[in-house]
């Protein structure tokens, strides 16, 4: 062997000893990254914003999980406690008692508290709502707005790529962090309820 | 075999009707796409009869204000409009006069016998003179208060909370005298049910005092004293009555003592005898845009019906469709 095949050789032992070092190092720094990342940031989470919410009836058809993880909130501190809910009987009501005929709720999911004369509480039945949002559009146009449609984080699988985000017609869905879960229009507004 | 001859081609043309059908049932699409199945549709209460029309829409006038909350028109029919810091002044032909920079946001207005603008806040009122000269500021006394609506005559100023669900009369040195409008079964005096900050109040021809019970309603008239003078209520999703948990939202007098009344909801204008039965109406559903609310009131000496629209920022103006 000669010496300039000798010197070739150790300088391509050189070489991949030089790049296997390189290639852990930046896998050590790139895993490193990731860790201290991973550590620091929070997870992001599907939210619907009711101030953009037109309220189409696609977070009852377009989810993927059945019934929708879009439900409908109630912010108790908006609410006027009306006999005559728009939220809860439809225009259409003969009389104001909890008869389903009178109910706008299509699976009857708000149930009507008697507070004292002429006050009544309107609480959701999460297990019942599917997010239509039509209690929502009656409250909005007759009330004060108390009712609001929101994701619902026990229910919600998260996916990358969101069914109801993608087909909202008002791009009311957004990623939130979930030290901030909720968009809830009112006093309430932007805390956990 | 005649028979066959007819029934053959009978037959035929239901065989190919069958096919058809499943074809279409199969290969069409009869679903629109962005149909809403939950849908919450007031399109059949907002229809309304030509002949039940009364007035016609002469005039806009665009005011640039946002938040427009409050109109008024003091004796010689200038008029007055305010909302989110503004304050301005048109002639009765709506030619622009004055502006000026309120720096709160109005929530109401009366203007006095005596030529002074009062403007109502949430907890304060602004009183200037006619010329739109700031002469004096009042707090009000109430913890909570959010005033939505002013009437004022040569003694008193009725200011209408609410927050509290309930009048306050004060004199006109901002001297606390009564309250108006709390609940006394003794008095026949059921209470205000103000489930969202609609909470009118007018004057009417013999200086009694008219308040909106819009959760239950009802228009009640009381003495300056806080005695129940008499009230009129009409519950219906037809355009005879108002509908909703907070109608009518606005009100205002005629000369001869009708009500004008506006409501949100069923976005609307219309008029009402004294004993509240339906006569007209001023302005249709469709003649707002969806969702517009705050529509509030002022009848000119020449009873023409004066309307803000905080949606489109406008002073709207209707006469009677004979003149």
């Amino acid at each position: 062997m000669s010496k300039d095949e000798k010197n070739k050789d150790l300088s391509r032992r050189d070489f991949l000893q030089k790049g296997f070092r390189l290639t852990a190092a930046l896998s050590l720094g790139g895993l490193g990254i990731f860790l201290a990342k991973d550590a620091s940031s929070e997870d992001m989470l599907w939210q619907l914003d009711p101030a953009k919410c037109v309220q189409c009836g696609r977070c009852a058809t377009h989810c993927v999980v059945t019934p929708s993880a879009v439900k409908c909130l109630h912010v108790f501190d908006m609410c006027g406690y009306c006999d005559l809910c728009g939220g809860y009987f439809r225009p259409e009501a003969k009389q104001l008692h909890t008869g389903a005929e009178n109910q706008l709720c299509p699976t009857g999911a708000i149930k009507r508290n008697f507070v004292e004369d002429p006050f009544f509480q309107y609480e959701i039945i999460d297990e019942l709502c599917i997010g239509c949002g039509k209690c929502v559009a009656g409250c909005d146009a007759f009330g004060n707005g108390s009712l609001q449609l929101q994701v619902s984080h026990d229910i919600c699988v998260n996916c990358n790529q969101c069914a109801i985000a993608t087909n909202c017609p008002a791009d009311a869905f957004e990623r939130v962090p979930s030290s901030k879960k909720n968009i809830s229009k009112g006093f309430s507004g932007g805390e956990d309820v | 075999m005649k028979g066959n001859k007819i029934i053959i081609p009978i037959a035929i043309v239901l065989l190919l009707a069958i096919t058809g059908f499943m074809a279409m049932d199969f290969f069409g699409v009869f679903e629109k796409p962005n149909e809403n199945p939950y849908e919450y549709n007031l399109d059949t209460f907002k229809d309304v009869k030509p002949q039940d029309i009364s007035h016609k829409e002469i005039q806009q006038i665009f005011t640039q204000i946002e938040a427009l909350r409050a109109i008024a028109i003091d004796k010689d029919d200038y008029i007055y409009v305010s909302g989110a810091d503004k304050l301005i002044k048109y002639d009765k032909s709506g030619q622009f006069l004055h502006e000026i920079e309120t720096g709160f946001d109005a929530f109401c207005m009366a203007i006095s016998e005596q030529g002074k603008l009062y403007l109502g806040s949430r907890k304060e009122i602004q009183i200037y003179t006619l010329s739109l000269e700031l002469i004096d500021t009042w707090k009000i006394h109430a913890e909570n208060a959010i005033l939505t609506s002013l009437a004022v005559n040569e003694q008193n100023i009725y200011l209408a909370d609410a927050g509290n669900k309930i009048i306050f009369r004060y004199d006109l040195n901002g001297e606390f005298q009564n309250e108006i409008g709390r609940k006394d079964p003794s008095q026949g005096i059921d209470g205000f049910v103000i489930p969202s900050p609609y909470f009118d109040v007018a004057l009417g021809r013999d200086g009694e005092l008219w308040a909106v019970n819009s959760g239950r309603h009802q228009l009640e008239s009381y003495q300056e004293d806080g005695r129940l003078i008499s009230s009129w209520k009409k519950s219906s999703m037809g355009v005879d009555g108002f509908s909703g948990c907070c109608n009518p939202s606005h009100i205002a007098i005629l000369s001869n003592g009708s009500f004008v009344t506006s409501e949100k909801g069923i976005e609307r204008i219309k008029i009402t005898s004294p004993t509240g039965e339906f006569l007209s109406v001023v302005a249709p559903p469709k003649s707002f845009d969806l969702g517009t609310k705050g529509i509030d009131l002022a009848v000119d000496s020449k009873d023409r019906i004066l309307a803000i629209d905080p949606k489109r920022k406008q002073i709207r103006i209707f006469t009677k469709l004979e003149e």
